[in-house]
């Protein structure tokens, strides 16, 4: 699982917005190749984690490390958004190309083409993103994530905005672009307990804000589709249980940890 | 679904689109027709000499021109007109966009902007004729001032309003800040820098014609203000319409390049 050996750490992360607390005592680990899905109720700091994770922002307390070294913002690291964020005044192929501002040109033209196949999206190379459906914007979003060959991907409730069907398929697509041998190391932010169980290789669980992490949890290898395994439901039934039970109780009690093998 | 309808809808509008331009163009056609002929009536209402009909503005236009005092006129008036808007652009531009850029210079400088550009710049001729003379370097300064302050209040307003979600996503790829600048900022303040340019046109036109009565008479000016007080009304109103040619010219044009400039938001 530990391709490469790439590591993004979190050590006694903390922020906080003036006198608003954010985030308090974050622990975590992702390895190349493995995905870690976020969840928490809205407003605990999903995205402010992100942001700490990417070196967009400098945390109030403890450290972030990309191997071992602190992040720098387009080193090793992407983000893709829930909306997209591709410039409308661009086509496909410049948006992409955007990401690679270093590449001397042939290279970043092939790079570009590359990623574009990758996800279905040769044909729109020269579209404009106004004319493209959201299924399509988020696949491009992702496309040009993934140009840097980042060790990190950083998604932001990336598929939230589609219909359930575009999210479905989305979801496979991800599940396939970093299965393989190089494929990135994943920090998934979702709302979604169905989206963390079916991508995260491991999950944990947000408190409200200030958010804290009140549960960890590994899921199994699910071989096909997640929804035919056995365990699926008990799964599925207990992370519900945890996420009412962290908004429901006071956000500072003390949730007892799990590792979540049934 | 949602597809077929979204392929059909773009086909209506464009099939609407070319049905819709000639319809605008034959009502405005149309509009133009009834224009004259409420010119004609109320020409032949008017006292003799103190109006003309569209057909003796036209009479006097073509010998105006046919004697050349109209183009040479039209030339000096548009020479300090385009040098003036230019500058205006150029540098109004370059202003907004620092201000935008560098909060402290836009935060010490935007009070004194909006002050001068609230200040009727008819006051500063006097000011101007002392320091400049009368020449072309003294219209050009009251064209620049009179366009410059939309230009740069516009410019400086698109640079804050750019999109700080876009901004967040450019630093996360690690670009720099003059390439968010160029790629990110500048591009999504284009709409605001065309309205400046358009603002700034209208009023470097008039102010044109404000510098060539008030400077050294010249250009069309000039001949609004000789045909004026000898109320040669007809050679007066040709004046009139070359004026309003010219400034339709220039915004139509404006219009093009605003069109090309966005053309990506409903490609
Ligand atoms: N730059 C900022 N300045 C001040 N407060 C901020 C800033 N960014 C976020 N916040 C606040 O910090 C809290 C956490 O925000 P964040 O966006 O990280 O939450 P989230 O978990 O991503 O929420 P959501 O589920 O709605 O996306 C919110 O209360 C938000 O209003
Ligand atoms: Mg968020």
């Amino acid at each position: 699982m530990i391709a490469g050996g790439s590591k993004l750490a979190a050590t006694g992360l903390a922020h906080r917005f003036g006198p608003m607390a954010v985030l308090e005592d974050i622990d975590l680990t992702v390895n190349k190749g493995e995905v870690l899905a976020v969840l928490g109720p809205s407003g605990c700091g999903k995205s402010t984690l992100l942001r700490l994770l990417a070196g967009l922002i400098r945390p109030a307390e403890g450290k972030v490390t990309l191997n071992d070294a602190p992040p720098s913002p387009g080193k090793g690291s992407s983000i893709v958004f829930q909306n997209y964020r591709l410039l409308p005044w661009k086509n496909l192929r410049d948006n992409l190309a955007f990401a690679l501002p270093d590449w001397p040109e042939p290279q970043r033209r092939e790079r570009v083409d590359q990623v574009l196949r990758l996800v279905g999206l040769t044909r729109f190379a020269e579209t404009w993103p106004a004319k493209l459906s959201g299924g399509m914007k988020q696949r491009a979003a992702l496309a040009r994530a993934l140009a840097p060959r980042p060790d990190f991907l950083l998604m932001d409730e990336p598929f939230a905005a589609l219909d359930a069907q575009a999210r479905e398929l989305m979801q496979q697509e991800l599940r396939q672009l970093v299965s393989g041998p190089d494929g990135p190391g994943v920090v998934f932010v979702t709302h979604s307990v169905d989206e963390a169980l079916v991508l995260g290789h491991r999950i944990i669980l947000l408190s409200p804000r200030p958010g804290r992490i009140v549960a960890r949890l590994s899921t199994p290898d699910w071989g096909g589709d997640p929804r035919d395994h056995p365990d699926w439901p008990e799964l599925r039934r207990r992370m519900w249980q945890q996420l009412r039970e962290s908004v429901l109780n006071d956000p500072n009690s003390d949730f007892h940890h799990f590792d979540g093998r049934p | 679904m949602p597809k077929t309808t979204r392929t059909a809808g773009a086909v209506t509008r464009r099939s609407g689109g070319r049905a819709d331009l000639l319809l605008t163009a034959a009502l405005r056609l149309g509009f133009l027709a009834l224009l004259l002929a409420v010119w004609t009536i109320a020409a032949r209402m008017a006292p003799p000499g103190l109006f003309a009909s569209p057909l003796a503005v036209a009479k006097a236009g073509w010998a105006m021109m046919a004697e050349g005092r109209l183009l040479p006129a039209i030339a000096a008036s548009l020479t300090v007109y385009v040098t003036g808007f230019l500058l205006a652009v150029g540098f109004g531009s370059l202003l907004g966009i620092a201000m935008g850029t560098f909060r402290l210079l836009g935060r010490t400088l935007d009070i004194y902007v909006m002050a001068l550009a609230a200040t009727p710049r008819v006051a500063f001729i006097p000011l101007i004729i002392v320091a400049l003379g009368l020449g072309l370097q003294a219209k050009v300064l009251i064209v620049f001032l009179g366009a410059v302050m939309p230009v740069i209040l516009n410019a400086y307003a698109g640079v804050r309003a750019a999109d700080p979600e876009l901004v967040e996503m450019a630093q996360a790829t690690g670009a720099s800040r003059s390439r968010i600048l160029a790629h990110v900022i500048l591009p999504g303040a284009v709409p605001y820098l065309v309205t400046g340019a358009r603002i700034g046109a209208t009023i470097a036109l008039i102010n044109t014609i404000v510098a060539e009565l008030y400077t050294a008479i010249s250009g069309l000016g000039g001949l609004l203000a000789i045909y004026g007080s000898r109320f040669r009304m007809a050679e007066y109103l040709a004046v009139v319409v070359v004026l309003a040619l010219i400034g339709a010219i220039v915004t139509e044009a404006l219009r093009l390049m605003e069109k090309r400039l966005l053309r990506w938001r409903d490609a």
